[in-house]
């Protein structure tokens, strides 16, 4: 299709519901809803917070409590979303969610706004942060409804699912894709590839991980790091929660909620008697980058989808790619 | 895919009785409102629920009895914190929410035909509590059980009549007891029972218990604060215990039970491991290749 048939594709989209896409905000960019193509800046890298936020909230009421009745599922109104415009990073880390989330004991929370959101994955150009090639997640084979290839003048549209087809139907503006618009795209793929500047030697990244958690190799970062959990909140594979509960004045009524939680915080691995699992500042660095350089084994997608946010929003100027490397550079 | 939000709404249930254990452990009998849901509540020793208490929050306790023995649910809590705490100035006939049966239980089929050597320190009596009395109630299927269990002082263990019955008359197993603090209970009971009871902390029990042990055809349970693990897995590798026969069962935070908020997580890269869906119940071997487990 053609890049001008844009606001077709969107007033197409909008049959399923809201379309949320990446928009400029000050210096960063944001999912948030847009009504319009020229809201949206589809030539971003990444945003700040991941699409995550859609499935788990940064904070969220997940059960109404009676003091005299007990506990009932707080249900939101349901609304379908269109995340239009997501990396094949991002796209891979929603399945390693999907993977965590909806398993055996699906979360109904999850898996209800997950089941009502269309997802839209376009192509993009890596920053120097970018390292998704190292991790194997610069490209997305599933776990998307659509998938705009840029190839200059137009798109290439991948249709992933049914629902994603069902909504194209009639859609006057798709023309079957010439010869031509393959070697552009072959050729946009090759210039991609070429643009990777950082590279994570990810060749046994777990084993390298885990066979160094004692080394020194980690305490010239670990002294830098502020413990301010950022890099966690910032992480689109991160999903750690925690729960509280408030009642209101009238000690009547009260909420569960959950918010995201960080395992950079001491609490995180806090037992009864003040025990601690990961009680140093050491630990809790180390025990991320370990959980990061882990495989999912249910996607077979690794933890860390190389997206560079948490080293872009890093207040300490940690690299996440500089520390594993330099880790991995003590055993060669 | 089948939303299971039971899993996530704690289910209410009355508290039928309270029982003081000690000065800081109450034993809690519980039972679901819905009766339908009573009657299919089906629960394996080792395995946890999430409770909650209402406007306050949910803490993760053992199931401390066996459904092979009627009666209703049990929970042994030590009064620590806020949802403890609150737990524990509730009375009979007050309703908490109950979420579970999480996780996985001691493999006591599998344990079937072999001896079973129970190591219990302090709190970890609780959910050792139901493998006891699972194995008695069909204590034709077993061969030898021993009880190692060490405590601080009488006022302090759990289960007394139970523990202490080997002492009185035959129940089916044999108890050896070590306490730390001086106790004129137990130095009176020492003074009867050289071979049975002892001073010092739980692996000294071990001397006594020797000539009992088959460690080739043994299954040992383990369960107490986690420096006990390290040095009763010790003594059990020493005498040649299996490591795949020696199971603990671990403690970690808990918030969500299933697999969800991360909190339990062990392991690192090579091996992640939720405690509360693949655990609590751990063998030694499974133990050694999780860093950090113990
Ligand atoms: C599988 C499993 C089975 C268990 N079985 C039992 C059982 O059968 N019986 C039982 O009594 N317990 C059991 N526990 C332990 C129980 O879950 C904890 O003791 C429980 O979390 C206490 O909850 P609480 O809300 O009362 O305490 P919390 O308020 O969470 O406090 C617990 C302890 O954590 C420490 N703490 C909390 N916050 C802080 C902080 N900000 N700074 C420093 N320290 C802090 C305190 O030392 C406090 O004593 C089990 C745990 C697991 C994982
Ligand atoms: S964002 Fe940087 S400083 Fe903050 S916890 Fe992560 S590594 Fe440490
Ligand atoms: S660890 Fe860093 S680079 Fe990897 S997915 Fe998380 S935020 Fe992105
Ligand atoms: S308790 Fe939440 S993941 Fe295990």
């Amino acid at each position: 299709m053609s890049k001008g048939d844009l606001p077709k594709l969107l007033s197409a989209l909008k049959e399923f519901g809201e379309v949320h896409g990446p928009v400029r905000y000050g210096k960063f960019h944001s999912f948030r809803r847009v009504d319009s193509a020229d809201e949206m800046d589809l030539s971003y890298t990444r945003t700040m917070i991941p699409p995550k936020k859609y499935f788990v909230r940064p904070r969220e009421e997940i059960l109404r409590v009676n003091l005299r009745r007990g506990y009932e599922l707080l249900r939101e109104e349901p609304r379908n979303i269109v995340l239009f415009g997501l990396h094949a990073c991002d796209i891979n880390a929603i399945k390693v969610l999907d993977s965590i989330y909806m398993d055996e004991h699906p979360d109904p929370y999850y898996a209800s706004r997950r089941e009502r959101t269309l997802i839209v994955g376009i192509s993009c150009l890596p920053d120097d942060e970018c390292f998704c090639r190292s991790m194997g997640t610069d490209y997305a084979y599933d776990g998307f409804d659509l998938f705009l290839h840029d190839i200059g003048e137009s798109y290439i549209l991948r249709v992933a699912s049914e629902r994603g087809e069902s909504l194209l139907e009639g859609a006057d503006f798709l023309k079957k894709p010439e010869r031509e618009d393959f070697m552009r795209l072959a050729e946009f793929e090759r210039r991609r590839a070429s643009m990777f500047k950082k590279e994570l030697i990810s060749s046994h990244l777990p084993d390298v991980a885990d066979s160094l958690h004692d080394s020194d190799a980690w305490n010239e970062y670990v002294s830098r790091c502020l413990a301010c959990g950022s890099c966690n909140l910032v992480c689109p594979t991160c999903r750690c929660y925690d729960v509280f509960e408030r009642v209101d004045l009238s000690l009547e009524n009260g909420v569960r909620e959950r918010r995201w939680d960080s395992c950079f915080l001491r609490s995180h691995a806090l037992v009864a008697g003040g025990l601690n699992f990961r009680p140093t500042r050491f630990d809790r660095f180390v025990h991320r980058y370990n959980c990061k350089s882990g495989i999912n084994v249910e996607t077979g997608l690794p933890y860390c989808v190389g997206c560079g946010r948490c080293t872009v929003f890093c207040p300490a100027g940690i690299d996440h790619v500089e520390v594993l490397n330099s880790v991995w550079g003590v055993v060669r | 895919m089948e939303l299971q939000e039971e899993q996530f709404v704690p289910k209410p249930a009355e508290i039928l009785d309270i029982r003081e254990m000690t000065s800081i452990e109450r034993l809690f009998s519980l039972r679901f409102l819905d009766e339908e849901y009573e009657r299919s509540f089906r629960y394996m020793p080792g395995q946890f629920v999430q409770l909650s208490v209402y406007g306050v929050g949910e803490t993760t306790i053992s199931i401390c009895r066996s459904q092979t023995r009627p009666g209703p649910l049990e929970l042994l809590v030590r009064r620590v914190g806020r949802v403890t705490n609150a737990l524990h100035r509730l009375r009979r006939g007050d309703v908490v929410g109950l979420r579970g049966p999480f996780g996985n239980w001691f493999p006591v089929e599998e344990m079937e035909g072999s001896d079973v050597l129970l190591i219990a320190g302090g709190l970890g009596m609780a959910p050792l509590r139901g493998v006891l009395q699972y194995v008695l109630d069909r204590r034709e299927r077993y061969g030898d059980v021993n009880l190692l269990y060490g405590v601080k002082s009488y006022e302090e263990t759990l289960f007394r009549e139970e523990v202490l019955e080997p002492f009185e008359r035959d129940s089916g197993f044999r108890s050896f007891i070590s306490f730390e603090k001086d106790d004129p209970f137990y130095e009176e009971l020492m003074r009867r029972n050289p071979e049975r009871v002892r001073k010092g902390v739980v692996t000294v029990l071990f001397e006594l218990a020797d000539r009992y042990l088959d460690p080739k055809n043994t299954y040992a349970v383990v369960c107490g604060p986690p420096v006990m693990y390290r040095f009763v897995l010790r003594e059990l590798d020493r005498r040649g215990f299996s490591p795949r026969k020696v199971y603990v069962t671990l403690e970690r935070r808990m918030r969500c039970g299933v697999g969800k908020c991360g909190h339990c997580i062990i392991g690192g890269a090579t091996s992640i491991t939720y405690v509360c869906k693949d655990g609590p119940v751990f063998s030694y071997f499974d133990v050694l290749s999780i860093r950090g487990a113990i």
